[in-house]
């Protein structure tokens, strides 16, 4: 294999080794996303397995330094791996790998020391290592810099204690990455620091939590006076903002956008087999909600490239621009899943029993808003638009300069006359 | 509008830019006793100069372009031009220049498309008509006579800037299908009306065609056979109207967005609260996505990559809601100030508005969209 990074080149030996080396799968669907995705440790042990023969082989982790076992590649590099990958089976991890591949392996790299990148990178890469994030919390979610699990130093050990909630595929992950309040007499932004976490610690616990589409993906822990030591620190103590803002880029899918999907030319298929099958193709109605479906993808697509055309060129990434391909999938997803009840009718709203191709427009809709809220709700993508792009002041705020000890306190007694 | 502009297309953006800004600034654009026929002859031809209808023809006939994408290259240009609102028939004459070029006699070329690229004349689509569910060749019809001529009758209305010595388009219907040709706005039996329109940056004209005698070589493709030439014509017109619309939504966005900075309230500037903030964040996401479709679908239909007419309708679709939204938006933003004539708002208002119902509204072009995808 050459390490020449010419694209020509590079596509043909990956078009090569996957045609060799990989299972060729049904047809990918419009978006290039698998049906189902993995969400048991058996789907897991099946992923860990491939993704070690990519690593053995030199496919995995392209964008990702050569020294830590990457290939030190450009982002066009995984994009047309991944064009190249689309019929084919692939490790899939699930919601677990877009989280340990994209926001945590890249603001790993980005924050720790070569000592810490040299034990986990290759690992990650591998598949030795699936990640999550203990992140929000049941009493911080847009006010992220407000979380309350706290860890106090003991020597060289830190102990946290605290809970944290909607950490995405957390059990099946072997690793987290945890925000936690190491210093409270600070303002909340500057008493911050992320650890890395095994998930198998003593006195972490993992629950899955049930969602409103009968899946549980998202968990909830209580961690109990775990213990980690100085090594587990990523990023330096006290400036886990720094992290933060890293890693919310790649949360808002600018490490991704766009990138495992082609540009959707085929007018919305699963609403056009929709109208046919409830007999509403000849249907204005259903027509129009039809188009618009498909000018909602089409729109999307083309964000995300605009969108990760502006961040490459920005020698910092800022979250701020990336918050527009976030937003747009905030308000587009609801809108198109809505668009599929539409066009179902009554055959959205009751479907023979087990029939998962009729119960899809109503499980979509039920997902319609996870992107809405999920890694930033629309509004805080709002507020980074509106203050960061267009300039617009901020709103008062009563905690960004008061220490967080006593903000808590002030917001119980807070009243209209405060500010 | 375009992320990836070359060095020579961003010479010809700034060298328009100061063109428009020197010869045609706010104050003359609202001033319909500035922009007469004089300023308008003036407008045109220095506009030609600047290559403004030159884009869409080929080199062979007089034509050129700068990137290879002709189409591109015009939707920069209008969306510059929707940014000031500026007034003449640029979408209209580009299209039925490109029209000629394509389909036109060699008789016809002659005459039409010099005088189209210099800037000497220029010409509008007459396609809308008032009562035909906006399919193009509706409100004139056309008797095909024995020499393969056409008889006009009806009316065409909502047509842009038709100056005395303008060339139109016309599309009409036959018994065989839909037809189109050129005639000159001063031929014997064409009547040009001006309309009172919500739009006063640009002029509208009701065109009434009484027993109008074609001649064989301005029959513009074969009666019944222009399917693929009219597909090819309301394309080109839905991105250059999309892209002019995109101008004028970033300009009057930005407006706005001072605006809110500026107006102080309740001790601290309007844009502070996120009941403004909010809106204007979304605006700018719009404008954000019309520009990646815009740029997307010029770049489609010049390239001819298979699916132009398909990216075509999708962003005047995207564009003719959208561009509305916003307008309605940046007026609530304004509040009573936007409700006064001196303030430029109502000029946006009025010409995205009116540029979304041109070429096809949002509705129609959805209908077309899955009529292209054979739905």
């Amino acid at each position: 294999m050459s390490n020449g990074t010419d694209i020509e080149t590079f596509r043909q030996e990956a078009r090569a080794w996957i045609k060799a080396n990989l299972e060729p799968r049904p047809k990918a669907s419009a978006t290039g996303r698998p049906d189902r995705e993995a969400s048991t440790p058996e789907d897991i042990a099946r992923a860990r397995v491939l993704q070690r023969k990519l690593f053995d082989s030199g496919w995995a982790g392209l964008s990702y330094p050569a020294e830590y076992g990457g290939r030190g590649l450009t982002a066009l590099h995984e994009r047309v791996w991944r064009e190249e990958a689309l019929d084919y089976y692939t490790p899939d991890f699930g919601v677990a790998g877009s989280v340990t591949f994209g926001a945590i392996g890249r603001s790993l790299v980005a924050h720790c020391t070569p000592e810490f990148c040299r034990q986990h990178i290759p690992a990650i890469l591998s598949g030795d290592e699936v990640w999550c994030q203990f992140y929000s919390e049941p009493e911080a979610g847009s006010d992220l810099a407000g979380i309350r699990t706290r860890a106090v130093k003991d020597g060289e050990r830190w102990i946290i204690s605290g809970s944290k909630i909607w950490s995405s595929g957390a059990y099946l992950a072997d690793w987290a990455m945890c925000l936690a309040r190491t210093d409270w007499s600070v303002p909340k932004h500057r008493g911050l620091t992320w650890f890395a976490v095994p998930t198998n610690a003593k006195g972490v616990e993992v629950r899955q939590i049930r969602q409103i589409n009968g899946n549980a993906e998202f968990c909830e822990e209580f961690l109990d006076e775990v213990e980690v030591t100085e090594d587990d620190v990523i990023g330096e103590v006290n400036k886990g903002w720094a992290v933060t803002q890293t890693m919310l880029v790649y949360e808002r899918g600018a490490g991704e956008m766009g990138a495992s999907m082609v540009e959707p030319r085929e007018l919305a298929p699963d609403l056009v087999a929709l109208a046919r099958k409830v007999g509403r193709a000849e249907d204005p109605a259903a027509r129009q909600a039809i188009a618009k479906a498909h000018i909602n993808d089409y729109a999307q697509y083309h964000l995300g490239h605009r969108i990760a055309d502006r961040l490459r060129a920005q020698a910092t990434p800022d979250p701020a621009v990336a918050a527009y391909g976030k937003l747009a999938s905030g308000v587009l997803a609801p809108i198109r899943a809505r668009l599929g009840m539409e066009v179902g009718g009554p055959a959205a709203l009751a479907w023979a029993a087990g029939d998962e191709d009729g119960g899809r427009p109503a499980l979509n809709y039920l997902n319609g808003r996870v992107t809405s809220i999920a890694a930033g709700t629309n509004e805080m993508q709002r507020n980074g638009i509106g203050e960061r792009v267009l300039g617009l002041p901020r709103e008062p705020s009563f905690d960004t300069n008061k220490p967080f000890n006593e903000v808590l306190g002030a917001a119980r007694n807070w009243n209209s006359k405060v500010g | 509008m375009d992320t990836d502009v070359t060095e020579d297309q961003r010479a010809l953006l700034d060298v328009s830019e100061r063109f428009m800004g020197q010869t045609c600034p706010l104050t003359v654009v609202r001033d319909p006793e500035a922009r007469n026929g004089a300023f308008l002859a003036s407008y045109r031809r220095q506009a030609a100069e600047l290559g403004w209808f030159s884009m869409l023809v080929p080199e062979a006939l007089g034509g050129g372009n700068i990137s290879g994408n002709g189409v591109l290259d015009a939707a920069l240009i209008a969306y510059k031009r929707g940014g000031l609102l500026q007034p003449g028939s640029y979408v209209g004459t580009n299209v039925v220049a490109c029209a000629v070029a394509a389909a036109g006699s060699d008789e016809l070329r002659r005459q039409v498309l010099g005088p189209l690229v210099a800037g000497e004349v220029s010409a509008s689509w007459a396609v809308a008509s008032a009562d035909a569910n906006g399919e193009p060749d509706g409100g004139v019809t056309a008797e095909v006579t024995a020499d393969g001529g056409l008889v006009l009758n009806g009316a065409k209305t909502a047509v842009q800037d038709v100056e005395p010595l303008s060339w139109l388009l016309v599309t009409c219907r036959t018994s065989a299908g839909p037809a189109q040709a050129v005639v000159a706005a001063e031929t014997a039996g064409v009547t040009v009306t001006e309309l009172d329109a919500l739009d006063i940056s640009r002029r509208f004209a009701e065109v009434r065609f009484d027993n109008v005698a074609v001649a064989p070589s301005a029959v513009v493709g074969i009666p019944g056979a222009i399917a693929d030439l009219l597909g090819q014509q309301l394309a080109l017109a839905a991105v250059l109207t999309a892209a002019e619309s995109v101008g004028a939504m970033d300009h009057e966005l930005n407006m706005t967005v001072e605006y809110a900075k500026d107006r102080i309230a309740f001790g601290r500037p309007i844009g502070s609260f996120q009941a403004v903030k909010h809106v204007l964040a979304d605006m700018s996401l719009a404008v954000e996505m019309a520009k990646a479709v815009v740029g997307a679908a010029a770049r489609s239909l010049g390239d001819d990559d298979g699916y132009g007419e398909e990216a075509a309708s999708i962003a005047k679709a995207l564009v003719g809601e959208s561009s509305i939204e916003l307008a309605q938006n940046c007026f609530q933003v304004f509040g009573g100030i936007g409700y006064t004539w001196e303030h430029d708002q109502h000029l946006y208002l009025r010409r995205l508005t009116t540029d979304a119902g041109l070429f096809g509204d949002a509705a129609w072009h959805r209908e077309r969209l899955c009529q292209l995808a054979g739905l």
